[in-house]
């Protein structure tokens, strides 16, 4: 009984990363039809830059703070230059995001090296942990990770569902010329959703950096874990997100305690399974 | 080069358009058929050109013929070819069969992984199909670098000796590499029959109107199922040639990059060529054979080539020449060139094969 109330823990906030990560695909996504491939490049990219600006300042929310704006700057460069002219051809920008983290991938390698760095947090920090009934000792690290994805995820639910910017954003995913037909400038709404969501994959990237190493291939590791995520979840909805976050988090922990070398299968057989049943995701609209 | 189905769509092409990619095509077999005694040092050029060349031509020609008919473009062709590739390892390697069987099982495992992907993705299409095709390769390549019963994990399965037929001795460079040849123009011939046949021209009629295929009775998932596992097999046979280039297959096999490198040929040649995918490949080849000597950066640089194609030449090296020639008609007159969509993928593609949709301006 412990052990499965851990393994959950542990389940939900490897959950509250893959969350970071997938709400900014499917945020992207659910506005502008298009896929970003480079999405696991932003992560992995903000990562290494949180973890440089934390080392040398000694401060995790200024690395998080910068990572976000870093990444959010060339998430707007990547759409002004390289996405807004192919809006309507999903297939292409999807390859030339991809292109982009192929170069990602090998400038990241040249940069950073291939060994293994973690984002640093105070040592007191690193060491807490808190007596959860029935759980015992958890590290306080996680759980504040858990509750930062909880509270991102409502705020990011607010925006969309509650300010004015939001009802814009939704109209422009219902229909966006008919959006721009009543005066709203699409394109800085597309911009804007871009960095927002590029920059969440930054954010995504120091608090998963804090938690496991950062390491080269990670971003192809989050790119397939946030396209799980939404699929699962249905393509462009927040809670669809959380839904599946949660899902593939647990699964896979479960699978990495009772079966680990099947760990990917048995959360690629969810990925399956919701597929044959609902094709559109779980909370997803009709394809 | 003319499209077999061209009747459907416009007049047939006349003149230059009609011979032209024939006199091409005659020219490249030519080359190719010459290449050994082209090359300065055949050692060097047969094997890290010539036949790398095929292989990686021939994976990526199922890739151009799923989205060039059916409409779907697929991430998964590598795994598909690593899977034919890990049957024959098992085989040769674990098994200590014979090659022929290897290359049987690797077959069929092949086309049957093609088979069961199919099942899976072909429910849904365009942007989810790529993203699905994508999921289930990382997942292929995360089992084939941890199991260790099947794929020896991140050791992989060698050695895999190239065979010996007597006649064919696939250990001689110049008989493996014309042996590699033949194999690379039965799978094009093969894509090109299939195109052209009644199942050919019921996929593109899936392709282009899905609602109205199964209005007409037509299986319209089943087609799409068939389709991709006609792909499998051409993939499988690329495999098949790569175990024996390689010699050895390991997870590098079905990787992200090899997936890319896959994905890079077909879009330098032209997702919707089939024969233009071997000159992305020959043009990938010999950038990751000679970027070297300029710089540690082989990636970015094939990385750049690729958005560069993407971005200004949808069509890839094998539309160049429309391209170009569309680009002198408009300058040389006003007058709508009506002579010409046949020769033109873009005009009848359907919105989900996008790549070549493109706005070539």
């Amino acid at each position: 009984m412990d052990q499965i109330l851990l393994i959950t823990l542990n389940g939900l906030t490897l959950a509250a990363v893959y969350f970071l990560v997938a709400s900014g695909l499917t945020l992207i996504f659910g506005l502008m039809r298009v896929i970003t491939m480079a999405h696991g490049t932003s992560y992995l990219l903000g990562g290494y830059i949180g973890y440089a600006i934390a080392r040398q300042t000694g401060n995790w929310f200024l690395g998080a703070l910068g990572a976000a704006v870093a990444i959010g700057l060339l998430g707007l460069v990547i759409h002004q230059v390289l996405i807004r002219r192919f809006q309507d051809d999903d297939m292409r920008v999807a390859l030339i995001t991809l292109g982009v983290s192929l170069i990602g991938t090998d400038l990241m390698l040249a940069v950073f090296g291939g060994t293994a760095t973690q984002v640093p947090v105070p040592g007191e920090l690193q060491v807490a942990s808190l007596s959860i009934p029935f759980v015992g000792a958890y590290p306080v690290l996680r759980l504040l990770v858990l509750a930062a994805a909880i509270v991102i995820g409502v705020a990011l639910a607010l925006l969309i569902n509650r300010t004015r910017f939001g009802s814009v954003v939704r109209a422009g995913v219902d229909d966006s010329q008919m959006a721009a037909a009543t005066g709203v400038n699409v394109r800085v709404v597309f911009a804007v959703i871009f960095v927002l969501g590029s920059a969440l994959a930054a954010l995504a990237g120091v608090v998963g950096g804090t938690l496991f190493p950062l390491l080269p291939g990670q971003d192809g590791v989050y790119l397939l874990f946030s396209l799980v995520v939404v699929i699962v979840g249905g393509m462009g909805s927040i809670p669809g997100a959380a839904i599946g976050a949660v899902l593939v988090g647990v699964v896979s922990q479960f699978a990495l305690v009772y079966a680990p070398t099947y760990s990917l299968v048995l959360t690629f057989a969810l990925m399956v399974v919701v597929l044959a049943v609902r094709p559109q995701g779980i909370l997803g609209r009709h394809l | 080069m003319a499209r077999p189905d061209a009747f459907l769509f416009a007049p047939k092409p006349r003149g230059a358009a009609r011979w032209l990619p024939w006199a091409l095509g005659a020219v490249v077999v030519l080359g190719a058929v010459l290449f050994p005694y082209l090359v300065d040092r055949p050692r060097f050029w047969l094997p890290n050109i010539g036949v790398r060349s095929i292989w990686l031509g021939i994976i990526a020609m199922s890739l151009v013929f799923l989205n060039r008919y059916v409409g779907l473009l697929s991430l998964a062709q590598v795994t598909i070819a690593g899977v034919a590739a890990y049957g024959v390892g098992y085989v040769v390697v674990t098994l200590q069969q014979d090659f022929l069987l290897g290359a049987l099982v690797g077959l069929v495992a092949g086309t049957v992984a093609a088979f069961l992907i199919a099942i899976i993705a072909a429910r849904t299409k365009a942007i989810y199909f790529l993203m699905i095709t994508l999921a289930i390769g990382q997942v292929f390549y995360s089992f084939a670098s941890q199991s260790i019963e099947v794929t020896n994990a991140r050791r992989g399965l060698a050695p895999i000796a190239r065979p010996d037929f007597g006649i064919l001795n696939l250990n001689d460079l110049t008989t493996f590499y014309y042996f590699a040849l033949a194999l690379g123009l039965l799978c094009y011939l093969l894509c090109r029959y299939a195109a052209s046949s009644t199942f050919g021209l019921t996929l593109q009629g899936v392709r282009d109107s899905p609602e109205r295929m199964k209005a007409l009775g037509y299986n319209v998932n089943g087609y799409r199922i068939a389709a991709t596992t006609f792909a499998g097999f051409i993939a499988s046979v690329g495999g098949i040639l790569l175990v024996l280039d390689r010699a050895q297959v390991d997870p590098d096999v079905v990787s992200l990059g090899s997936t890319l490198d896959v994905l890079v040929v077909a879009v330098i040649g032209g997702v919707g060529s089939l024969g233009g995918v071997f000159l992305g490949a020959i043009v990938l080849t010999l950038l990751s054979n000679f970027a070297q000597n300029l710089t540690d950066r082989y990636m970015t640089l094939t990385g750049l080539v690729f958005i560069l194609v993407l971005l200004f030449a949808p069509a890839g090296l094998a539309g160049i020449g429309k391209q170009v020639k569309r680009f002198l008609d408009r300058r040389r007159s006003s007058e709508p060139d009506a002579g010409e969509p046949a020769q033109d993928p873009a005009a009848t593609r359907p919105p989900e094969s996008a790549i070549t949709k493109g706005k070539q301006r």
